[in-house]
C-alpha cells in the first residue's frame, strides 16, 4: 500500500527533474558556438522498486516517480583520438606550407628581379665587353653587374638564413606554450580525479581536458590515453609528457642554442620527468614542433646549401676562365669571385675593384683589344645558370607537394571535425523541442499535483460531512 | 558519409568553408588577371618555372646576339665603304700613271702627275688608318690608335709606311657557337712591308718623276696588283657582311619565336580568365545567396 501523499511526492520528482531537463537545456543553447563544448544529456531514471530489504518484505507501490540518473556528455573517445592525430598531422604540414611559401616569394622567379636575370645581364655585360674590350664603360660594368649578382645570391641566403632563425624561436615558444598547456593538463586530470572521488559534475573539467590534449597534439602530434582516473595521459614520440596529475617539460636538445642561435646539429628533444630524469624523444616529434624541426634540420638548411652550391660553381666556371685571359695590362686574370675566408660557405665576394683588372683579352704580352676572352667568360656561365634553373625548379616542386598536402590533409581533419561536431555539437532545433517537452512534462506533473490536491481535499474537507 | 545529425555550427563552418574555397579561387583568378600572369611563383608550376627559366635566358642571350651581329655588321661596312674608295684612289693612281708612260706627257706635266699620285698615297694611307668606334678597322687587336705609322727610316730619308697593327682576329658571337670575323687584316688588303701598296706608289711618283717609261710600266702593274688584291678583299668583308646580316635576322626570328613560347608558359589566356572569372562570381554570389538563407531559420522561429 503506498502512502497518502506518495502521489505528491511523485509530482514533485517530476517537476524536479523535468526542472533540470531545463536548466542542462539552456546550458547547451548558452554553449551553442563555445569552442571544445560538448552537449549533455540529462539521463531519467524511474524510481521503482527498493531492494529487498527482508525475505517477506514486498513492495506495494506502483513507481515513485523520476530522478537524474546522470549527465551525459556526448563525447566519442576514439573520435576524439582521431581528431588529434589529424589535428596533428595538420599543423605539421601547415607550417611547412607557410614556412615555404614564405622563402618562396623571396625567390622572386620567374621575373625580371631574380637571380636568373641577374645571371643574364652579368652573361650580356661580358658580350659588350668583347665587342669593347677597351671600353673603360663596359669594364665597369662587367664589375657592376658582378657584384649585383653576387648580391642577388646572398639576398636569396639571407632569406633562408633569416627564416631559420625566425623558426627557431618560434619553435623554441612552441615548446614553452606546450609545458604551459602540461601543466594545465595535469592540473586538471588532479581536478578530474577529485572531483570523481566526490562523485561531482566534472563536465566543464573533462571539456577543459579535451580541449588541452588536442591543443598539446596540434603543438607536438601528441597521442593522449584516458587513465583510470578519467585524466589523459600524454606521450610525446613514445616519451610520457603528462601522467596523471604529473606534467614533464619538454625542451629543446640540440640544433638550437638558449639565445635562439643555431648549434649546427639537428633538432633534437627531450622531456625531463618530474622525478628529475631526462628522457630523448627518439620516436619523432609531430605537429607544428616537429614541422619546425624538420624545417630547420633537413629543407632549408638543403635549400640554402644549394644556394651556396651555385654560387660556388659560378665563382669556379668564371674564375677559371677568366684566369686563362689576360687584362688590360696584359697579366694573367685574377679571380672574379672570392668567398670570405672568415665565413666560410659565405656569400660571394667581389675580388676585383679596378676595371683594368678584367681580363677581356685572351692574347697576353702586353695591351691589346681582343676580346675572345670575355666571349669565353660569357659561355662559361652556363653551367651556373642551368644549375639554379634546377635548385629553383626542385624547391617549387616542393612547396607545390607540400601545398597539395596539406590541402588533402585539409579535407580529412574537416571530416574528422564534421563527425565530432555531429555527435557533440549543440542543435537549437533538438534543443527546443527537448524545452517544449520539458515544459508541458511540467505542466503535466503541476496538473496531477493540482488533481490530488483536490481529491485530497475531498477526503480531508468533505468525507463525512453531511448536507 | 552518412549525416545523421546536423547541427547549426555544423552548417555554420561548413558554408564558412565552402565560401573561403569559393573567395580563395575567386582570389586566383583575380591575381592571374591583375598580373597578367599565371606563373607568379616557382610552385604554380614547376616544370613551367623552368621553362621560363630557360626561355629567358635564351631570349636574353638572343638579344645580345643581335646587338653582337649590329656591332660587326658596323665595322664590315666601315672596311667595305674604306676598300671602296681605296680602289677608287687605285684606279685614279692607275690613270695618272698611265698619262704619264706617255712619251708626249712634258716634265711639268709629269711632275703635276707624281705629285697627285702622292696626294692619292696620303689619301690611301689615311684609309687605311680608319678607325670604327676609336679602334683601326686595320689593326686587328692593336692597343695604338693607327693601322700603319708614315716615317722617316734616318734623317733626309723620304718617309716610308710600315704597318703598326698586330693582325689579331677581332670576332663576334652572332650565334651559339658561331663567330664570324669581322676585322680586315691591314696585310691582307694593303700587301706586307716592303711590298705594299704604299711602297708601289712611293715607287710610281719616283718613276714619274724621273721619266723612266720602264719604271712606269712597271709602277702600273704593281698598281693593278694592289688593286686584285683590295678587290678580293672588299669581296671577302662582302661575303662575311651577309653572313652577320643573316645571323642578325636569324636572332630576331628566334627572339621572336621565344617570346611567343614564353608568353605562352607564363601569361593569362585573358579571355579563358574572364570567363573562369565571370563564372565562379555568379558560384559565390550563388554560395553567398544559400548560406543567408539556411542559416537564418531554426525551429525558433516557428515556435511560439
Amino acid at each position: 500500500m503506498t502512502g497518502t501523499f506518495s502521489s505528491v511526492n511523485n509530482a514533485l520528482s517530476a517537476l524536479r527533474y523535468h526542472q533540470v531537463v531545463m536548466d542542462v537545456s539552456s546550458g547547451n543553447i548558452a554553449n551553442v558556438s563555445t569552442d571544445g563544448y560538448a552537449r549533455r544529456r540529462v539521463i531519467g531514471e524511474a524510481m521503482g522498486a527498493p531492494v529487498q530489504p527482508a525475505m517477506w518484505s514486498r513492495y506495494e507501490g506502483a513507481g515513485d516517480g523520476v530522478k537524474v540518473g546522470g549527465l551525459q556528455r556526448m563525447v566519442d573517445q576514439f573520435l576524439d583520438v582521431r581528431a588529434r592525430r589529424e589535428h596533428g598531422n595538420q599543423s605539421f604540414l601547415d607550417v611547412r606550407q607557410s614556412v615555404l611559401e614564405r622563402v618562396e616569394a623571396g625567390i622572386g622567379e620567374p621575373g625580371e628581379n631574380g637571380v636568373a636575370a641577374a645571371l643574364d645581364e652579368f652573361r650580356s655585360g661580358w658580350h659588350v665587353l668583347a665587342n669593347n674590350p677597351d671600353s673603360e664603360a663596359a669594364r665597369s660594368q662587367v664589375l657592376a653587374r658582378a657584384a649585383t649578382l653576387a648580391d642577388a645570391l646572398s639576398v636569396q641566403r639571407r632569406n633562408v638564413e633569416v627564416e631559420e632563425g625566425d623558426q627557431r624561436i618560434v619553435l623554441l615558444s612552441g615548446v614553452d606554450e606546450v609545458n604551459t598547456l602540461a601543466g594545465d593538463l595535469a592540473e586538471t586530470n588532479r581536478s578530474i580525479a577529485v572531483a570523481q572521488m566526490n562523485g561531482t559534475e566534472a563536465g566543464v573539467l573533462l571539456d577543459k581536458r579535451d580541449a588541452l590534449a588536442l591543443r598539446i597534439s596540434e603543438l607536438t602530434g601528441a597521442s593522449a590515453t584516458l587513465n583510470a582516473k578519467g585524466g589523459l595521459d600524454v606521450t610525446v614520440g613514445g616519451v610520457a609528457l603528462v601522467s596523471g596529475s604529473d606534467a614533464g617539460v619538454l625542451a629543446v636538445s640540440s640544433g638550437i642554442n638558449a639565445d635562439g642561435t643555431a648549434d649546427g646539429g639537428p633538432v633534437g628533444f627531450t622531456v625531463t620527468s618530474p622525478g628529475g630524469t631526462v628522457t630523448d624523444v627518439t620516436g619523432g616529434v609531430g605537429g607544428e614542433a616537429g614541422g619546425v624541426a624538420e624545417l630547420l634540420t633537413t629543407t632549408l638548411p638543403a635549400h640554402r646549401a644549394g644556394i651556396e652550391a651555385v654560387a660556388q660553381r659560378l665563382a669556379d666556371d668564371v674564375n677559371a676562365a677568366h684566369g686563362a685571359g689576360f687584362d688590360q695590362d696584359g697579366n694573367p686574370g685574377q679571380p672574379v669571385f672570392t668567398f670570405d675566408p672568415t665565413d666560410p660557405g659565405g656569400p660571394l665576394v667581389l675580388n676585383l675593384d679596378d676595371p683594368r683588372l678584367v681580363a677581356a683579352s685572351a692574347t697576353g704580352g702586353g695591351p691589346n683589344r681582343n676580346g675572345d676572352n670575355a666571349t669565353a667568360v660569357a659561355d662559361a656561365l652556363s653551367g651556373a645558370a642551368g644549375a639554379y634553373q634546377r635548385l629553383v625548379t626542385g624547391f617549387g616542386s616542393e612547396v607545390a607537394s607540400t601545398r597539395r598536402l596539406a590541402g588533402n590533409q585539409q579535407a580529412l581533419t574537416g571530416q574528422v571535425d564534421a563527425a565530432r561536431e555531429q555527435l557533440s555539437g549543440v542543435s537549437l532545433d533538438e534543443e527546443m523541442v527537448t524545452m517544449l517537452q520539458a515544459q508541458r512534462a511540467y505542466e503535466a506533473a503541476a496538473r496531477v499535483m493540482t488533481t490530488i490536491d483536490s481529491v485530497l481535499d475531498t477526503l480531508i474537507n468533505r468525507t463525512g460531512l453531511v448536507r | 558519409m552518412t549525416i545523421t545529425r546536423v547541427t547549426q555550427s555544423m552548417m555554420t563552418e561548413r558554408s564558412l568553408t565552402g565560401l573561403q574555397g569559393s573567395l580563395g579561387k575567386l582570389a586566383d583568378i583575380q591575381e592571374h588577371l591583375s598580373t597578367g600572369r599565371i606563373l607568379n611563383r616557382p610552385s604554380d608550376s614547376p616544370t613551367g618555372t623552368a621553362a621560363a627559366m630557360r626561355l629567358r635566358g635564351a631570349i636574353a642571350q638572343q638579344q645580345q646576339f643581335a646587338r653582337n651581329a649590329e656591332d660587326g655588321l658596323g665595322w664590315l661596312n666601315t672596311a667595305d665603304a674604306t676598300l671602296q674608295s681605296t680602289n677608287d684612289q687605285l684606279r685614279t693612281a692607275r690613270d695618272r700613271a698611265l698619262q704619264g708612260a706617255n712619251a708626249a706627257t712634258s716634265p711639268a706635266a709629269r711632275e703635276a702627275l707624281a705629285t697627285e699620285v702622292e696626294q692619292i698615297r696620303a689619301g690611301v694611307l689615311a684609309a687605311a688608318n680608319t678607325s670604327y668606334l676609336g679602334r683601326p678597322i686595320f689593326g686587328g687587336t692593336t692597343a695604338g690608335s693607327t693601322a700603319y705609322a708614315s716615317a722617316s727610316p734616318g734623317a733626309g730619308l723620304p718617309e716610308v709606311v710600315t704597318y703598326t697593327g698586330d693582325g689579331g682576329s677581332v670576332s663576334r658571337t652572332v650565334a651559339e657557337g658561331v663567330s664570324i670575323e669581322v676585322q680586315v687584316d691591314g696585310e691582307a688588303a694593303f700587301g706586307p712591308d716592303g711590298d705594299s701598296v704604299f711602297d708601289h706608289l712611293d715607287a710610281l711618283a719616283a718613276a714619274l718623276r724621273s721619266g723612266d717609261t720602264a719604271a712606269i710600266r712597271a709602277g702600273v702593274d704593281a698598281v693593278t696588283a694592289d688593286m686584285d688584291r683590295v678587290g678580293s678583299a672588299l669581296a671577302n668583308v662582302g661575303a662575311r657582311a651577309v653572313r652577320v646580316e643573316q645571323a642578325t635576322v636569324r636572332a630576331a626570328d628566334a627572339e621572336t619565336g621565344l617570346a611567343s613560347s614564353l608568353s605562352e608558359i607564363e601569361n593569362t589566356d585573358l579571355p579563358q580568365a574572364m570567363v573562369e572569372l565571370q563564372m565562379q562570381e555568379v558560384a559565390y554570389q550563388a554560395a553567398l545567396a544559400a548560406t543567408a538563407r539556411v542559416l537564418q531559420p531554426s525551429l525558433v522561429d516557428f515556435l511560439r
